[in-house]
């Protein structure tokens, strides 16, 4: 009877462990966070250029993220695998803007930034061309930061 | 003959029970209009406040409930939930998934740390309090090891907002701003001008439906009769040793779930000075609410939040006005929190000792009057 009464326990132990675990694994993925930049910038590919726009309204989520001119960048964050936007573009200066809505990414679970470059996407340029990822440009060394491990000073309590 | 105690006796121990929140609803009735802060403002601090801080403070009703005290080793959980929480930042998992991530995450750490912190109280019984109180100090050197050195070199750590300059160790503070407000914000109404994060409420809610629920449960029953004797209970067949360390450890992993809704609504890690003082003022409020070392209840955690919290709030504006100086309601807060827990424990000691004289008495008197009835007896 004990035996039995064990192994109901370790079974339901186990049981709570897995369904942790596949919690977790979910958090992995619908929980990764993605700064995607949104750039209207000209771009060279095989030898052509293809220009930058006269003005690309970037929208998400029904608001307006970015009124990107050209040469332009816009940003946004966001959390999952697919990121889904709204452009509104006048390709020159006195055009008419056409709508291209719910535009959707699959965004590489690896990157943290991303760059999509609006004239080569919508040049039907390949997907490397259009998608790069985002790394920051430091030219100066960071400075050391000191650590301070040292208690809160017992007069101040700080926010609590 | 009526046994009943007159008015003023009643009274006076009325008093003497709630002698913390009594002295508290004073100040705070002092302060308040002194401070000058309008009603939304401060019902709107004192909401935040609540939704930041219940959760942590009710991971101390276990460990009261099973004779334990005030569990000052509530900082472990804390740390566990700090860990989680630099972890999952560097993995870039953002918004209430990241939170539920880092809970998940703490959840191992913490019962570890709950179970080795169970282990030493379970070597150190009656002197529980001193003994969680140092094992906080102990276990925040390691902490501060795996932090400083031991991540980046063996706890792998990509990003360098997070890692310092020199290649190791963590920054002193960690930036949780894509997390920041996830759960206050989630299911947010607003009443009156009055912000309720509904969800974090939720939780809180949740959890004290758990505490309700847990003390009616075996577990839950056998820690209780181990809080009232230790004794009678292993004669009872429980397994004193056993429950002691389930409930550090349930107090334990209750405390880095609370650690993390208390830091996504701060917004920010200070790496290393969060969990130091957390302890200290999650204790601070609960007896305020007129909790005691052996007693406390979740009407005690929601008045002491409160009461703490409208101190916190109005002290160093109300000092300002009165003294003309901020730093005075700043000292004043300060050493109204640690005076706090002192009266609490000195009156913790005296109600003891008071009790044990009694129970002396009481048993001096039956005695005497068993051998009086005894000679009675033998003469008649």
């Amino acid at each position: 009877m004990k035996k039995k009464t064990s192994s109901r326990g370790i079974l339901f132990k186990v049981a709570a462990i897995l369904l942790l675990l596949i919690i977790a694994a979910v958090m992995f993925v619908i929980g990764r966070g993605h700064t995607v930049y949104i750039d209207n910038k000209s771009i060279d590919y095989n030898g052509e250029t293809y220009k930058a726009y006269n003005r690309v309204n970037v929208y998400v989520n029904g608001e307006r993220l970015a009124k990107l001119g050209a040469r332009e960048r816009g940003k946004s964050v966001n959390i999952g695998q697919e990121f889904k936007m709204t452009i509104e573009v006048t390709r020159e200066k006195g055009d008419e803007a056409e709508t291209l809505e719910d535009l959707t990414f699959k965004l590489p679970y690896s990157w943290d930034g991303i760059v999509i470059n609006v004239p080569a996407y919508l040049s039907n340029l390949p997907q490397e061309v259009w998608m790069t990822e985002f790394v920051a440009q430091t030219t100066e060394a960071p400075a050391e930061e000191e650590v301070n491990t040292d208690e809160l000073d017992e007069f101040t309590l700080g926010d609590f | 003959m009526n046994n009943k105690p007159s008015v003023g006796k009643r009274a006076l121990s009325f008093l003497g029970d709630n002698l913390v929140p009594i002295m508290f609803i004073i100040i705070c009735a002092v302060c308040i209009p002194v401070s000058g802060f309008s009603a939304s403002y401060l019902i709107n601090e004192i909401v935040t406040r609540m939704g930041r801080n219940i959760f942590l403070i009710l991971c101390l009703l276990i460990p009261i409930m099973s004779g334990m005290g005030l569990n000052f080793g509530m900082t472990l959980g804390a740390m566990a939930g700090e860990i989680a929480l630099i972890l999952v930042s560097d993995w870039q998992i953002w918004g209430i998934p990241g939170v539920v991530l880092a809970m998940i995450v703490s959840i191992p750490i913490a019962l570890l740390l709950g179970f080795f912190c169970g282990k030493l109280l379970n070597m150190s019984k009656g002197r529980e309090m001193i003994t969680s109180y140092i094992i906080s100090f102990f276990f925040n050197g390691l902490y501060q090891l795996l932090v400083l050195y031991m991540m980046g070199p063996i706890i792998p750590i990509k990003h360098s907002s997070i890692k310092l300059p020199r290649g190791y160790g963590i920054r002193n503070t960690v930036s949780l701003l894509n997390m920041r407000h996830c759960l206050d914000d989630a299911l947010a109404i607003t009443v009156g001008g009055v912000k309720i994060p509904v969800l974090t409420f939720v939780l809180i809610g949740l959890l004290c439906l758990f505490t309700v629920w847990f003390r009616k449960t075996k577990l839950g029953q056998d820690m209780r009769a181990v809080g009232q004797d230790m004794d009678v209970a292993r004669d009872a067949g429980i397994n004193v040793e056993k429950t002691r360390i389930i409930s550090i450890v349930m107090s334990t992993v209750l405390a880095g779930f609370g650690m993390i809704i208390y830091l996504q609504n701060m917004g920010n890690i200070a790496t290393y000075s969060s969990h130091s003082q957390i302890g200290m003022f999650c204790i601070a409020a609960l007896l305020v609410g007129g909790a005691s070392v052996d007693k406390a209840s979740i009407g005690n955690v929601f008045l002491g939040v409160i009461l703490f919290h409208t101190m916190f709030i109005v002290a160093p504006s109300a000092g300002a006005k009165i003294t003309g100086d901020s730093m005075i309601g700043e000292y004043f807060r300060v050493f109204v929190s640690y005076a706090i827990i002192t009266i609490a424990l000195v009156m913790y000691e005296t109600k003891k000792r008071k009790m044990k004289s009694r129970l002396g008495l009481q048993l001096q008197a039956d005695q005497a009057a068993e051998e009086a009835a005894g000679k009675a007896g033998a003469q008649g």
